[in-house]
């Protein structure tokens, strides 16, 4: 019955190995602006709500960077969804149909969220006390979006879960009744606020020279942000790691050198961020912060393969080849990267 | 029968795409358009060192970041999300084989982001020259986003050599694909132009904002007039089907290009009035042109995707995500037999309908919807027997070139006449002895789908039965739109009489 459900994937142009290097190099650096998203929002709403001085500073702080921080977890989620759909197009396609009235929701709800994150930002003042309100609303949009995207990405892991489609077929089927769901989505909530205080730290130091003050505040929240909510998030990953497949668990844990090779890489990498924060040494703690998301990411792309493997595996797809476009698009990327270094290095020589 | 089936039978996933494609494009053509006219205002401000132009300019750039960035982009990926969730077999394919087009886009839709940051934050931080090359990127990557995605969408439309060669370039590069980058280039600047109006209408009066109306007027009727060669050059370049469904086989396709030739010429003029007298320039005289603007590209879009029917992708997959190639196969051996997402595999008296219902979700539910406001099946269908819907069913492309062929046997297309015209219509399902026959049966058989019994009054009054009877033998030649009627030469003598007396008998 499975069998007849997932639908026979399309054909690609080069080997599949290329579109999971992309994968697997986007989808972090979607993460890392995601979280940054979600983690000072909720950071902002916290300090707005709590008030004073130095709170409301580091929240306006915050506010201004909001909007860019949304567009660019946007604008990077594009490409790892893309090559998502070239990799797992049959599972992704088909979650997405079954939970489409919400799937498609997302796209109203960021652009509430998105306009509330500017009007929040190019009103901050005259909001005052007001701009509490937004900034939660916001926030609470992020963990709405965030709910659907965990749905999805663990519905489109579990085929079995499609034949619901014969009773529903209207949009509205969700994977949150599974019991791999609660922890995942904890701990994907969790890791957002804590690489969000990761980024609010970072950010406090970009005042360094005109509020020292503030930039200190900055780094003491973040990194305790940063400290704790990891402290907790590890309680969720071992959650999530007791009620995931077992084949896949006991892969992590020795049945298979790579993967157990990366889940410890990403276990010591935490260890060691979690040590700086609490001496307070932010540039170290970034380091491996930011380590941990790309192995974190690495680890999912494995529990990933693993809920799919009776069925598929990327390798399965067929290859017509075609490497000339990919060679053009390397090109683009290449002068991309040059021309975006180009902006950014004349925005900076713009502000100082 | 690939994908399973988003199924909103009163809604229809054509209308989710129309609502969220038809804003998104008015505003991602203003997007690339806008670019350029932000770079032309900010130049004309320095060339006349005027403070209050440049401080419209600056107010303009602002107004232009909260739109593209916010609304333009997260449309742009809700217009992917619901393309997939309506038509995942079409966009699959796409993705599949144009997957490094959208990468390099998604390259220049970074580059388009951090440009038009730089741009809008540094505005009077930067020197002047740096910041119109900012200005100068933000505008080519825009472009460049553009020009991919034009050749993956006008590929869904005229895929030309691909069909032989199935290579990217081939497909990219495609029949109409030079046509429509020039014309939605111009479409841009027609977009700044209309949006540069509506904006200005808003602001104070001033020197300089009376200056930059005129100029904005230029825009627009420029514009327009450098779309004509190239719309036409569009058409031309057309498959015959899809031209012929423009040039007037479609009656809906040439009601929506007269909307785009009047909302043009209003447009046209009214910015000809404006440029002569800039004060002219009124919010709701701004605002017209700002909605013929949005008719425009509305109705150009929309004729776009309807010229395509019955494909989503010319000649490759049909609407309902049926490839081409696989219609043989599923004639032969049966739809349901091969589908994926279907739950009756063998039709039985008990399970007809409910199978008949499967084959109308994969099939026909991509254009209908069942009592919906849009091409609703029940009002469709609603004078049409089971034994009419049946025939209807088996050669439903050629009386309608703009449907998909029947993917299935002739016992699928039963279970789907069953369905539609037993549960949606409440109309009796029995077969019907060829023996017996009567006028009536055979009108309802073979003509109701397309004509009303009352229309013979005025259709053929004053015929006599002669003339009605050779009328049968050549339906083909009286006019274009009718299938020939192969009905045994008894058949047409008992159609001939039932026809005459629905003219009303000798007169
Ligand atoms: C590509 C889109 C498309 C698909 C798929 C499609 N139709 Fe249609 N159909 C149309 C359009 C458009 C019209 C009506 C145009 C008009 O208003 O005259 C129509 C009209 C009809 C009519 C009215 C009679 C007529 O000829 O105007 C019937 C009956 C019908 N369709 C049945 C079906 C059935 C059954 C299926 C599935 C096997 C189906 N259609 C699939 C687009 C489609
Ligand atoms: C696919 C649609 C279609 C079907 C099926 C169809 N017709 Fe027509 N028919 C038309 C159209 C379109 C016209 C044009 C005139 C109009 O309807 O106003 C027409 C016109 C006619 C005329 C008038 C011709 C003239 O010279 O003025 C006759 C007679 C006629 N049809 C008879 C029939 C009969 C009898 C059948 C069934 C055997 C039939 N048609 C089936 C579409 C159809």
């Amino acid at each position: 019955m499975i069998n007849n459900l997932i639908p026979n994937p399309d054909t690609i142009q080069v080997s599949w190995i290329y579109f999971q290097m992309l994968l697997l190099l986007t989808t972090p650096i979607h993460f890392l602006f995601m979280n940054a998203m979600f983690g000072s929002a909720g950071i902002a709403t916290y300090l707005h709500f709590k008030g004073g001085e130095k709170e409301k500073k580091l929240a306006h702080h915050i506010a201004v960077f909001l909007p860019l921080v949304i567009a660019f977890a946007v604008n990077f989620g594009v490409a790892p969804l893309l090559f998502a759909q070239v990799l797992y197009g049959q599972f992704l396609y088909t979650s997405s149909v079954l939970m489409a009235v919400f799937w498609i929701s997302i796209i109203a709800i960021l652009i509430v969220g998105y306009y509330l994150a500017y009007y929040y930002d190019f009103s901050f003042e005259k909001l005052g006390n007001a701009g509490k309100w937004v900034i939660l609303i916001a926030f609470l949009l992020f963990i709405v979006i965030a709910y659907f995207f965990t749905n999805n990405m663990l519905l489109m892991t579990l085929p079995e879960k499609f034949s619901d489609w014969f009773n529903n077929m209207g949009g509205t089927i969700l994977a949150s009744s599974d019991k791999v769901f609660l922890p995942k989505y904890l701990h994907d909530l969790f890791g957002a606020m804590a690489i969000g205080g990761l980024y609010v730290a970072l950010i406090s130091q970009l005042k360094r020279d005109k509020d020292p003050e503030l930039a200190e505040y900055g780094k003491e929240l973040g990194l305790k942000v940063f400290f704790w909510f990891t402290i907790i998030n590890i309680l969720f990953g071992l959650w999530q790691l007791l009620v995931i497949p077992s084949n896949i668990r006991t892969g992590f844990l020795g049945g298979n050198g790579i993967h157990s090779v990366i889940f410890v890489l990403a276990l010591l990498f935490i260890i060691l961020a979690l040590v700086f924060a609490w001496k307070k040494n932010l540039k170290m703690t970034a380091t491996f912060g930011i380590l941990t998301v790309f192995f974190m990411s690495f680890v999912r792309d494995i529990v990933r393969r693993g809920y799919l493997s009776p069925y598929f595996k990327p390798s399965d797809l067929k290859v017509v080849n075609e490497y000339s476009p990919f060679i053009f698009f390397l090109i683009v990327f290449v002068i991309g990267f040059f021309v975006a270094y180009w902006m950014i290095k004349k925005a900076i020589e713009a502000f100082n | 029968m690939n994908y399973p089936v988003w199924f909103l039978p009163a809604i229809g996933g054509g209308t989710l795409i129309a609502f969220i494609a038809i804003v998104h494009v008015f505003v991602s053509h203003f997007a690339v358009g806008g670019g350029a006219y932000l770079i032309a205002l900010e130049k004309k401000a320095y060339k006349e060192e005027s403070e209050e132009m440049l401080s419209i300019t600056k107010r303009f750039a602002k107004f232009f970041i909260l739109l593209t960035m916010v609304f333009g982009s997260i449309t742009g990926v809700g217009i992917w999300f619901i393309t997939a969730l309506v038509n995942p077999g079409g966009i699959s394919f796409l993705i599949h084989n144009f997957v490094f087009g959208w990468a390099a886009e998604w390259v220049f839709f970074v580059l388009e982001i951090i440009a038009a940051f730089v741009y809008y934050y540094t505005f009077g931080k930067m020197d002047r020259k740096t910041h119109l090359k900012i200005g100068w990127i933000y505008f080519i990557s825009a472009w460049m986003s553009l020009f991919l995605i034009t050749g993956i969408i006008d590929f869904m439309l005229t895929p030309g050599k691909w069909l032989q060669h199935h290579s990217f370039w081939l497909g990219f590069f495609n029949p109409s694909f030079f046509p429509s980058v020039f014309f939605r280039t111009f479409m841009s600047f027609l977009m700044a132009g209309v949006f540069g109006l509506f904006v200005l209408s808003f602001y104070k009066n001033s020197e300089a904002k009376e200056k930059f109306v005129k100029y904005s007027s230029l825009w627009v009727i420029i514009s327009i007039v450098l779309m004509v060669p190239f719309a036409l050059w569009y058409v031309s370049v057309l498959p015959v089907e899809a031209k012929s469904l423009v040039m007037g086989k479609s009656p809906e396709i040439v009601r929506t290009t007269k909307v785009i030739i009047t909302s043009s010429i209003i447009a046209f003029v009214l910015g000809l009035i404006v440029y002569l007298k800039p004060s002219l320039n009124k919010a709701y005289i701004a605002a017209i042109i700002f909605l013929a603007g949005f008719f425009i590209i509305g109705s150009f879009e929309w004729t776009r995707e309807a010229a395509r029917r019955p494909y989503v992708i010319n000649k490759v997959m049909y609407s309902n995500m049926i490839f081409e190639k696989d219609l043989p196969k599923l004639q032969k051996e049966g739809f349901l037999k091969n589908a994926k997402w279907v739950s009756v595999r063998n039709i039985t008296e008990e399970n007809k309908r409910l199978a008949g219902k499967e084959i109308f979700i994969h099939q026909c539910y991509a254009c209908h919807t069942i009592g919906g406001f849009n091409n609703d099946i029940k009002e469709k269908a609603k004078s049409m027997s089971y034994t009419a819907l049946t025939k209807y069913i088996e050669k439903i492309h050629k009386v309608r070139y703009f449907m998909p062929p029947f993917a299935g046997n002739e016992e699928e297309a039963k279970a789907l006449a069953a369905f539609i015209a037993g549960d949606l219509l409440g109309k009796e399902i029995k077969e019907v002895e060829k023996a017996k026959l009567d006028g009536k049966t055979i009108f309802e058989d073979n003509c109701s789908s397309c004509h009303e019994p009352e229309e013979f009054e005025d259709l053929i009054s004053g015929w006599d039965k002669a003339k009605i009877r050779k009328a049968l033998d050549m339906l083909e030649k009286l006019n274009p739109e009718m299938p020939p009627y192969n009905g045994t030469p008894q058949e047409k003598d008992t159609l001939t009489e039932y026809l005459f007396k629905l003219s009303g008998g000798v007169k």
